[in-house]
């Protein structure tokens, strides 16, 4: 499709390429803080454009949000015609492997939210003005399908009701009017959008409380932020346990069993190999999610589905935390392999082996992929949810046409 | 609901009274005094033959029978004089109720002429008499059918991606949708695809040799032998008939017990369903179908059902309701291979106590491709409590 040279030059502008560079060079550690920095990008970006209609910024931010997400370090796995070992990240030779898509889900969605949101306020102004549209909008079976009654539509406030100036969309006297019109409103909305990821931890862990009971024990793995902050705000209420896996080779687990136990929690860090062992005496299982799927299914650091799986043999219920930014439209087509991306193989068989280094494939996946029917609810900042709503969530934050940047 | 159903053949009170005051072009309130004889029931005040109708579109290979009822319907439009939008709105309902009346499987049927009244009745219109809103609705059921018939290739397009190289696909008689897709992704990818016979209409047959003549290497599969071939078996991908408000899926006969074993053996389940199949049933169970009647897999009651040679038997009992059956299936069994011993197959008498489609569970379906989207079988409720609550 014939992307206009301006758009491509916003594309190609400075601040964007400062970000795809952190990006590829994977300078940005944590899902919140890549969310946060798209937003800020996206921010700018949308501050400087030029645009005469709305359809203009839409392009604009879906050129940016494609060239970020195209960034991504990609996730590399053999494709089934080959089979080449894989000994180490930085000596494969890209084209022999299927590269795929979407490893970091966050700018994307990050992306899809702020879209959703800029249409959100400019169906609510343009409602509020005098509609240069045509009133006899369609009434089309189609539209009849896929919306519903109509009157469903009319959910926008009408906060704008003190803005008496109209939006006249490619005006030919003044193109930068349109701009000028929406921009202060866009600015509050990308301004929410940040504020919602500023305030992710506070907000997931004001339920802590009537999550975990005095004298619990809880499981977890690996080192997720919001589960950390979930754990530490119910500490302040309740007495309880933590067994943290250390979710070998990573070793993330000692991380987060070092800060918990600096809080005042009790903590045991166990090899990942007990968990089955230790399940029967845990009570809950509370997990971190890397993405939440389209299906409700998430995909989550190795050893969940293990930990996950293990609960479920033992009806120990099981309790993601995550933040609504991780919310993706996509689908896991990835079935045999939930691994997005792989981890260096040689801290699970290292160089030391030498013998043994070119006799056997070492694949040292980063993420699993858990089905929803394996998860008992999902707590975010915007309230708990079980893993059949997430449907809903996802039609509730993104628009239809953005799944696909 | 909406207006009370009645039979077509009274002659509905004068509506004079409840003319739409801006209507002074249309004031054919007065019906026709005299209704022509109709056996069939299914012409309409004018004569219009809405079943005739209805048959001439079905002939067209590509049109599914929910688009058939609504294009049917938007023809009745066309030929109807009448002035108010109850009036109208009754028309649609006879008619409806008359092809429902003149099909043994009405289930896709009812979902469209549902969505098409729903549409007419609960969409807001605006027009300036009755004669154009009526031109405008016929307009609209006529770019809904040319839309529809883009919808196949829509979700073949979605389904692609969930379609890896070198998968092999279980199918299940005959779809147009599901042929779409494993045309499409032949042309990307390999894949090959096992097809079951689905007696006793045998559309497997058709898929098979579709199949074969574009070239995927296509094996027929007795429907017995499903669990048998699952575990080679990458995902199932079937059409449906229609796609209920519970999830659920409806489709011919043998899609439930494909959707129980691709459960056990945890394979993808995935059904195709355009979204004017999406029909607001709520099965409960197999028997709570509207196609589902008394005689479906019932036992016989007679007994002169018993074949000579076993009434001689002192050590059988005369048929009464406790006794096993097994003795008198076992007679006519015996009666009828003395008869025919070339030849075992069940006769056309048996087949029809047998059920044509049979409804899925949810919970044993992946998901369901739709026009509107991918849908978990959760999220298909949404779209019809959208058309059609409140």
């Amino acid at each position: 499709m014939g992307i206009l040279p301006e758009i491509q030059n916003v594309a190609n502008q400075r601040i964007v390429e400062v970000l795809v560079s952190k990006l590829r060079r994977r300078q940005l550690v944590g899902s919140r803080q890549t969310a946060i920095e798209t937003v800020l990008v996206l921010r700018q970006v949308v501050a400087k454009a030029r645009f005469s209609n709305i359809e203009q910024l839409i392009q604009i931010i879906k050129a940016v949000g494609r060239r970020l997400v195209q960034a991504q370090p990609k996730g590399v796995y053999p494709s089934p015609v080959y089979s080449f070992p894989v000994h180490s990240i930085g000596l494969l030779n890209a084209s022999a492997f299927v590269s795929l898509p979407y490893p970091e889900h966050t700018v994307g969605n990050t992306v899809r939210k702020v879209l959703h949101h800029v249409r959100e306020e400019y169906h609510a102004v343009s409602r509020a003005g005098p509609s240069t549209q045509t009133q006899k909008s369609s009434f089309l079976i189609s539209k009849f399908v896929s919306q519903g009654q109509p009157r469903k539509q009319t959910l926008a406030a009408p906060k704008s009701e003190a803005r008496t100036t109209s939006l006249r969309e490619n005006d030919p006297d003044d193109p930068d009017s349109f701009a000028k019109g929406l921009k202060p409103v866009l600015m509050e909305a990308i301004q929410d959008v940040l504020d919602e990821l500023e305030t992710v931890y506070d907000n997931v862990s004001k339920s802590a409380r009537d999550h975990i009971h005095s004298d619990e024990i809880v499981l977890t793995i690996g080192h997720s932020k919001t589960v950390e902050s979930f754990l530490k705000a119910a500490a302040h209420y309740r007495n309880y346990t933590v067994i943290v896996a250390e979710s070998a080779p990573s070793f993330g687990g000692h991380e987060m069993a070092r800060s918990l136990s600096s809080a005042g929690i009790s903590t045991f860090l166990v090899p990942d190999s007990s968990i089955y062992a230790l399940m029967s005496r845990v009570n809950k299982c509370i997990l971190g999610a890397h993405a939440i799927l389209a299906n409700g299914g998430m995909f989550a650091i190795t050893g969940s589905l293990l930990a996950v799986s293990a609960a479920q043999a033992h009806s120990t219920p099981v309790v993601v935390c995550a933040g609504q930014f991780k919310l993706t439209p996509l689908w896991n087509l990835y079935h045999e392999y939930g691994a997005l991306d792989f981890a260096d193989p040689s801290s699970v068989l290292g160089f030391e082996e030498g013998s043994l280094v070119d006799k056997v494939d070492v694949v040292n996946p980063y993420f699993d992929y858990v089905g929803p029917e394996l998860i008992n609810v999902y707590i975010t900042n915007d309230g708990d949810h079980p893993p059949s709503s997430v449907y809903r969530l996802i039609k509730e934050s993104y628009d239809d046409e953005d799944h696909e940047l | 609901m909406l207006c009370p159903k009645v039979p077509v053949n009274m002659t509905v009170p004068s509506a004079a009274g409840i003319l739409h005051p801006a209507q002074a072009l249309k004031s054919t309130s007065a019906l026709p005094a005299t209704i022509p004889e109709d056996p069939s029931g299914s012409l309409s005040q004018d004569g219009f033959d809405v079943y005739a109708s209805y048959q001439r579109i079905l002939e067209n290979e590509d049109i599914a029978t929910p688009l058939a009822a609504i294009l049917a319907l938007t023809e009745l439009i066309e030929h109807s004089t009448a002035g108010t939008m109850f009036e109208l709105v009754k028309e649609l309902h006879d008619a409806a109720e008359v092809l429902k009346n003149r099909t043994t499987n009405s289930i896709s049927l009812n979902a469209g002429t549902e969505l098409f009244i729903a549409f007419v009745t609960l969409f807001p219109h605006e027009s300036d008499s009755f004669a154009d809103l009526k031109t405008e609705l016929v307009k609209q059921g006529q770019k809904y059918a040319a839309e529809a018939l883009t919808y196949r290739s829509k979700i073949s397009e979605l389904a692609l991606d969930f379609i890896k190289d070198d998968s092999v696909i279980l199918t299940h008689s005959y779809s147009r949708v599901v042929m779409q897709t494993l045309l499409r992704a032949h042309k990307q990818k390999r894949i090959s695809v096992y097809v079951t016979e689905a007696r006793p209409r045998g559309l497997g047959v058709k898929t098979y040799e579709a199949l074969t003549a574009a070239g995927i290497p296509c094996t027929m599969v007795l429907d017995s032998a499903v669990a048998y071939v699952m575990d080679m078996v990458d995902f199932i991908l079937v059409g449906s008939e229609a796609v209920v408000e519970s999830g659920g899926l409806i489709n011919a006969v043998g899609s439930n017990q494909i959707a129980i074993i691709s459960k056990a053996f945890k394979k993808p389940f995935y059904a195709l369903a355009e979204s004017y199949k999406f029909h607001r049933l709520f099965p409960l169970s197999q028997y709570d179908l509207p196609t589902h009647t008394d005689d479906i897999l019932s036992f016989p009651r007679h007994a002169q059902r018993l074949s000579p040679v076993l009434a001689a038997r002192p050590s059988v009992a005369p048929s009464t309701s406790s006794n096993p059956v097994l003795p008198r299936q076992l007679a006519i069994r015996r009666s009828e291979s003395s008869a025919s011993s070339s030849q075992r197959a069940m006769t056309p008498e048996q087949i029809l106590r047998n059920p044509k489609v049979d409804y899925t569970m949810p919970d044993l379906i992946s998901l369901v491709f739709s026009d509107v989207g991918i849908l978990t079988p959760e999220g298909v409720s949404q779209y019809l409590v959208g058309m059609f609550a409140g």
